[in-house]
Protein backbone atom coordinates (compact mmCIF):
# COMPACT_ATOMS: atom_id res chain seq x y z
CA UNK A 1 0.00 0.00 0.00
CA UNK A 2 0.90 3.40 -1.14
CA UNK A 3 1.59 6.19 2.01
CA UNK A 4 2.71 9.50 2.18
CA UNK A 5 5.06 10.17 5.23
CA UNK A 6 6.89 13.72 6.19
CA UNK A 7 10.29 14.60 4.35
CA UNK A 8 12.33 17.96 5.49
CA UNK A 9 12.83 19.82 1.61
CA UNK A 10 15.20 22.25 1.50
CA UNK A 11 14.69 24.90 -1.65
CA UNK A 12 17.47 26.92 -3.15
CA UNK A 13 17.23 30.03 -5.31
CA UNK A 14 19.81 28.73 -8.24
CA UNK A 15 20.24 24.89 -9.99
CA UNK A 16 23.85 25.69 -9.06
CA UNK A 17 23.14 25.84 -5.02
CA UNK A 18 20.91 22.76 -5.24
CA UNK A 19 23.73 20.87 -8.02
CA UNK A 20 26.30 21.95 -5.02
CA UNK A 21 24.04 20.41 -2.42
CA UNK A 22 24.39 17.22 -3.80
CA UNK A 23 28.17 17.11 -3.65
CA UNK A 24 28.32 18.84 -0.27
CA UNK A 25 25.91 16.01 1.08
CA UNK A 26 28.32 13.04 -0.62
CA UNK A 27 31.42 14.58 0.17
CA UNK A 28 30.23 14.84 4.49
CA UNK A 29 28.41 11.63 4.39
CA UNK A 30 25.21 13.68 5.10
CA UNK A 31 21.53 12.30 4.26
CA UNK A 32 19.50 13.40 1.60
CA UNK A 33 18.94 13.25 -2.14
CA UNK A 34 17.80 15.81 -4.77
CA UNK A 35 14.51 15.92 -5.81
CA UNK A 36 12.06 18.40 -8.37
CA UNK A 37 10.75 21.35 -6.33
CA UNK A 38 7.01 19.67 -5.08
CA UNK A 39 4.25 21.82 -6.58
CA UNK A 40 3.13 22.47 -3.24
CA UNK A 41 6.52 24.78 -2.81
CA UNK A 42 6.64 27.38 -5.53
CA UNK A 43 9.47 29.27 -4.91
CA UNK A 44 13.37 29.00 -5.85
CA UNK A 45 14.75 27.01 -8.45
CA UNK A 46 13.58 23.46 -10.11
CA UNK A 47 15.64 21.46 -7.96
CA UNK A 48 15.47 20.64 -4.04
CA UNK A 49 17.34 18.70 -1.32
CA UNK A 50 14.95 15.77 0.60
CA UNK A 51 16.16 14.58 3.65
CA UNK A 52 14.79 12.50 7.08
CA UNK A 53 12.63 15.05 9.08
CA UNK A 54 14.59 14.04 11.92
CA UNK A 55 18.19 15.27 10.31
CA UNK A 56 16.60 19.00 9.87
CA UNK A 57 19.06 20.08 12.60
CA UNK A 58 22.37 18.79 11.85
CA UNK A 59 22.03 19.36 8.38
CA UNK A 60 21.31 22.79 8.77
CA UNK A 61 24.13 23.34 11.11
CA UNK A 62 26.44 22.02 8.54
CA UNK A 63 24.92 23.81 5.47
CA UNK A 64 25.38 27.08 7.70
CA UNK A 65 29.00 26.33 8.94
CA UNK A 66 29.81 25.90 5.31
CA UNK A 67 28.55 29.14 4.06
CA UNK A 68 26.06 26.86 1.87
CA UNK A 69 23.06 29.37 0.64
CA UNK A 70 19.46 27.94 0.87
CA UNK A 71 16.07 29.56 0.24
CA UNK A 72 13.48 27.62 2.62
CA UNK A 73 13.23 24.37 4.43
CA UNK A 74 9.74 22.91 5.40
CA UNK A 75 8.43 19.40 5.74
CA UNK A 76 5.95 18.23 3.27
CA UNK A 77 4.09 15.00 3.02
CA UNK A 78 5.69 12.91 0.19
CA UNK A 79 5.02 9.17 -1.78
CA UNK A 80 7.10 6.64 -0.53
CA UNK B 1 -30.47 22.30 1.62
CA UNK B 2 -27.51 19.67 2.10
CA UNK B 3 -27.62 16.82 0.23
CA UNK B 4 -24.67 14.12 2.18
CA UNK B 5 -23.17 11.67 -0.05
CA UNK B 6 -21.20 8.79 1.20
CA UNK B 7 -18.88 7.17 -1.46
CA UNK B 8 -15.98 5.86 0.83
CA UNK B 9 -14.75 2.53 -0.71
CA UNK B 10 -16.58 3.50 -4.28
CA UNK B 11 -14.30 3.30 -7.16
CA UNK B 12 -14.36 5.65 -9.83
CA UNK B 13 -16.76 7.22 -11.52
CA UNK B 14 -18.92 6.43 -8.77
CA UNK B 15 -18.44 8.84 -5.97
CA UNK B 16 -18.84 11.40 -9.21
CA UNK B 17 -22.31 9.57 -10.46
CA UNK B 18 -23.51 9.91 -6.94
CA UNK B 19 -22.31 13.44 -6.64
CA UNK B 20 -24.14 14.26 -9.89
CA UNK B 21 -27.28 12.49 -8.48
CA UNK B 22 -27.18 14.58 -5.78
CA UNK B 23 -27.00 17.64 -7.22
CA UNK B 24 -29.77 16.55 -9.39
CA UNK B 25 -32.00 15.72 -6.55
CA UNK B 26 -31.56 18.95 -4.85
CA UNK B 27 -33.55 20.85 -8.17
CA UNK B 28 -31.54 24.06 -7.51
CA UNK B 29 -29.14 25.90 -4.70
CA UNK B 30 -27.89 23.74 -1.83
CA UNK B 31 -24.84 22.12 -0.44
CA UNK B 32 -23.36 18.76 -1.17
CA UNK B 33 -21.12 17.02 1.20
CA UNK B 34 -19.67 14.00 -0.23
CA UNK B 35 -17.28 11.64 1.75
CA UNK B 36 -14.65 9.78 -0.31
CA UNK B 37 -11.60 7.57 0.74
CA UNK B 38 -8.66 8.74 -1.72
CA UNK B 39 -7.14 11.87 -3.10
CA UNK B 40 -8.27 11.12 -6.51
CA UNK B 41 -11.69 11.05 -6.34
CA UNK B 42 -10.98 14.49 -4.38
CA UNK B 43 -9.79 15.03 -7.66
CA UNK B 44 -12.36 14.75 -9.97
CA UNK B 45 -14.96 15.58 -7.70
CA UNK B 46 -13.22 19.35 -7.77
CA UNK B 47 -13.06 19.23 -11.26
CA UNK B 48 -16.95 18.77 -10.99
CA UNK B 49 -17.40 21.06 -9.22
CA UNK B 50 -15.45 23.47 -11.61
CA UNK B 51 -16.67 22.63 -14.58
CA UNK B 52 -20.12 23.56 -13.12
CA UNK B 53 -19.17 26.85 -11.61
CA UNK B 54 -19.60 25.77 -8.29
CA UNK B 55 -17.53 26.31 -5.05
CA UNK B 56 -15.57 23.73 -3.55
CA UNK B 57 -13.83 23.20 -1.01
CA UNK B 58 -12.26 20.04 0.58
CA UNK B 59 -10.11 18.41 3.49
CA UNK B 60 -8.66 15.35 4.85
CA UNK B 61 -10.48 14.09 7.62
CA UNK B 62 -8.08 10.86 8.21
CA UNK B 63 -5.82 9.08 6.68
CA UNK B 64 -8.32 7.39 4.07
CA UNK B 65 -11.58 9.75 4.50
CA UNK B 66 -11.86 12.71 2.68
CA UNK B 67 -14.74 15.58 2.77
CA UNK B 68 -16.19 17.64 -0.52
CA UNK B 69 -18.41 20.12 0.16
CA UNK B 70 -19.96 22.11 -2.90
CA UNK B 71 -22.32 25.20 -3.21
CA UNK B 72 -24.22 24.13 -6.22
CA UNK B 73 -25.91 27.03 -7.51
CA UNK B 74 -28.48 25.89 -8.96
CA UNK B 75 -27.23 24.57 -12.22
CA UNK B 76 -28.17 21.53 -13.59
CA UNK B 77 -24.34 19.54 -13.17
CA UNK B 78 -25.33 16.39 -15.78
CA UNK B 79 -26.12 17.29 -18.84
CA UNK B 80 -27.66 14.42 -20.86
CA UNK B 81 -25.55 12.13 -22.72
CA UNK B 82 -22.94 13.22 -20.62
CA UNK B 83 -20.23 10.19 -20.51
CA UNK B 84 -19.11 9.43 -16.78
CA UNK B 85 -16.29 7.66 -17.86
CA UNK B 86 -14.90 11.01 -18.41
CA UNK B 87 -15.06 12.47 -15.46
CA UNK B 88 -12.68 9.55 -14.72
CA UNK B 89 -9.54 12.05 -16.24
CA UNK B 90 -7.53 10.44 -13.00
CA UNK B 91 -8.24 7.05 -12.70
CA UNK B 92 -8.81 6.07 -9.13
CA UNK B 93 -6.96 5.08 -6.42
CA UNK B 94 -3.48 4.08 -6.70
CA UNK B 95 -4.01 2.15 -9.87
CA UNK B 96 -1.90 2.08 -13.14
CA UNK B 97 -3.40 3.55 -16.14
CA UNK B 98 -1.90 2.37 -19.78
CA UNK B 99 1.18 4.78 -19.99
CA UNK B 100 4.21 3.34 -21.40
CA UNK B 101 7.40 5.79 -20.25
CA UNK B 102 10.64 5.02 -22.28
CA UNK B 103 13.76 6.03 -21.60
CA UNK B 104 16.79 5.84 -23.91
CA UNK B 105 19.56 7.79 -22.65
CA UNK B 106 20.86 8.88 -18.91
CA UNK B 107 20.07 11.98 -19.73
CA UNK B 108 17.28 14.24 -20.15
CA UNK B 109 17.54 16.86 -22.95
CA UNK B 110 20.49 17.68 -24.48
CA UNK B 111 22.97 21.13 -24.05
CA UNK B 112 24.34 19.47 -20.39
CA UNK B 113 25.44 15.84 -19.30
CA UNK B 114 25.73 16.98 -16.03
CA UNK B 115 22.21 18.81 -15.89
CA UNK B 116 20.55 15.89 -18.23
CA UNK B 117 21.74 13.41 -15.77
CA UNK B 118 20.29 15.82 -12.41
CA UNK B 119 17.07 16.65 -14.83
CA UNK B 120 16.41 12.68 -15.82
CA UNK B 121 17.15 11.72 -11.68
CA UNK B 122 14.87 14.05 -10.97
CA UNK B 123 11.88 13.08 -13.75
CA UNK B 124 12.21 9.35 -12.28
CA UNK B 125 11.59 10.70 -8.89
CA UNK B 126 8.48 12.64 -9.87
CA UNK B 127 7.03 9.29 -12.00
CA UNK B 128 7.31 8.06 -8.41
CA UNK B 129 5.22 10.96 -6.80
CA UNK B 130 2.52 10.53 -9.49
CA UNK B 131 -1.11 9.09 -7.88
CA UNK B 132 -1.53 7.06 -11.14
CA UNK B 133 1.50 4.85 -11.73
CA UNK B 134 2.66 4.19 -15.50
CA UNK B 135 2.11 0.33 -16.52
CA UNK B 136 5.59 -0.28 -17.80
CA UNK B 137 8.69 1.69 -17.83
CA UNK B 138 11.22 0.52 -21.00
CA UNK B 139 14.91 1.65 -21.05
CA UNK B 140 17.04 0.46 -23.81
CA UNK B 141 20.39 1.74 -25.58
CA UNK B 142 21.68 4.93 -22.58
CA UNK B 143 18.99 4.53 -20.44
CA UNK B 144 19.42 0.59 -19.51
CA UNK B 145 22.46 2.38 -17.25
CA UNK B 146 19.85 3.51 -15.20
CA UNK B 147 18.46 0.06 -14.16
CA UNK B 148 22.05 -1.50 -13.38
CA UNK B 149 24.89 -1.40 -10.04
CA UNK B 150 25.64 2.23 -9.51
CA UNK B 151 22.60 4.43 -11.14
CA UNK B 152 21.15 6.79 -8.66
CA UNK B 153 17.63 5.83 -9.46
CA UNK B 154 17.48 2.12 -8.45
CA UNK B 155 15.67 2.94 -5.19
CA UNK B 156 12.68 5.22 -7.10
CA UNK B 157 12.40 2.31 -9.63
CA UNK B 158 12.61 -0.37 -7.58
CA UNK B 159 9.75 1.75 -5.24
CA UNK B 160 7.65 1.97 -8.39
CA UNK B 161 8.38 -2.00 -9.48
CA UNK B 162 7.34 -2.56 -5.35
CA UNK B 163 3.81 -0.68 -6.45
CA UNK B 164 3.33 -3.24 -9.68
CA UNK B 165 5.07 -0.78 -12.25
CA UNK B 166 6.61 -3.42 -15.08
CA UNK B 167 10.60 -2.38 -15.37
CA UNK B 168 11.90 -3.84 -18.42
CA UNK B 169 15.78 -3.52 -20.04
CA UNK B 170 16.76 -3.71 -23.20
CA UNK B 171 19.04 -7.45 -23.44
CA UNK B 172 20.75 -6.38 -26.30
CA UNK B 173 21.93 -3.19 -25.00
CA UNK B 174 22.83 -4.53 -21.11
CA UNK B 175 25.25 -7.38 -23.51
CA UNK B 176 26.49 -4.01 -25.31
CA UNK B 177 27.76 -1.97 -22.69
CA UNK B 178 28.81 -5.23 -20.59
CA UNK B 179 25.94 -4.82 -18.10
CA UNK B 180 24.50 -8.23 -18.40
CA UNK B 181 25.59 -9.44 -14.60
CA UNK B 182 24.60 -5.77 -13.29
CA UNK B 183 20.89 -5.60 -13.83
CA UNK B 184 19.64 -4.52 -10.39
CA UNK B 185 15.96 -3.73 -10.94
CA UNK B 186 13.37 -5.16 -13.35
CA UNK B 187 13.42 -7.70 -16.25
CA UNK B 188 15.37 -8.07 -19.32
CA UNK B 189 13.01 -7.78 -22.53
CA UNK B 190 13.57 -8.05 -26.24
CA UNK B 191 12.86 -5.76 -29.50
CA UNK B 192 9.41 -7.71 -29.68
CA UNK B 193 8.16 -7.10 -26.33
CA UNK B 194 9.81 -3.62 -26.75
CA UNK B 195 7.60 -3.23 -29.85
CA UNK B 196 4.24 -4.84 -28.87
CA UNK B 197 4.72 -3.00 -25.10
CA UNK B 198 4.43 0.68 -27.31
CA UNK B 199 2.34 0.02 -30.05
CA UNK B 200 -0.49 -1.64 -27.19
CA UNK B 201 0.42 1.43 -24.64
CA UNK B 202 -2.49 4.43 -24.40
CA UNK B 203 0.32 7.05 -24.13
CA UNK B 204 4.01 6.73 -24.62
CA UNK B 205 6.15 9.22 -22.72
CA UNK B 206 9.60 10.04 -23.60
CA UNK B 207 11.90 12.46 -21.04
Amino acid sequence: MREKKPALIITFSTTTDAMGMEQFCAQNALPGRLIPVPREISAGCGLAWKAPVEAKESLMAAMADAGMHWQEARVLELWV
Amino acid sequence: MLKQVNAMGDPCPIPVIKTKNAIKELSGSGTVEVLVDNETAVQNLTRLANNNGYAVKSEKLGDKEFRVVMEVTGAPAAQAGEDDSETCLVPAGTGRNNTVVVISSPCMGTGSDELGATLMKSFIFALTQQDTLPRTILFYNGGAKLTTEGSASLEDLKSLEAQGVEILTCGTCLNFFGLTDKLKVGGVTNMYDIVEKMSSAGRVVRP
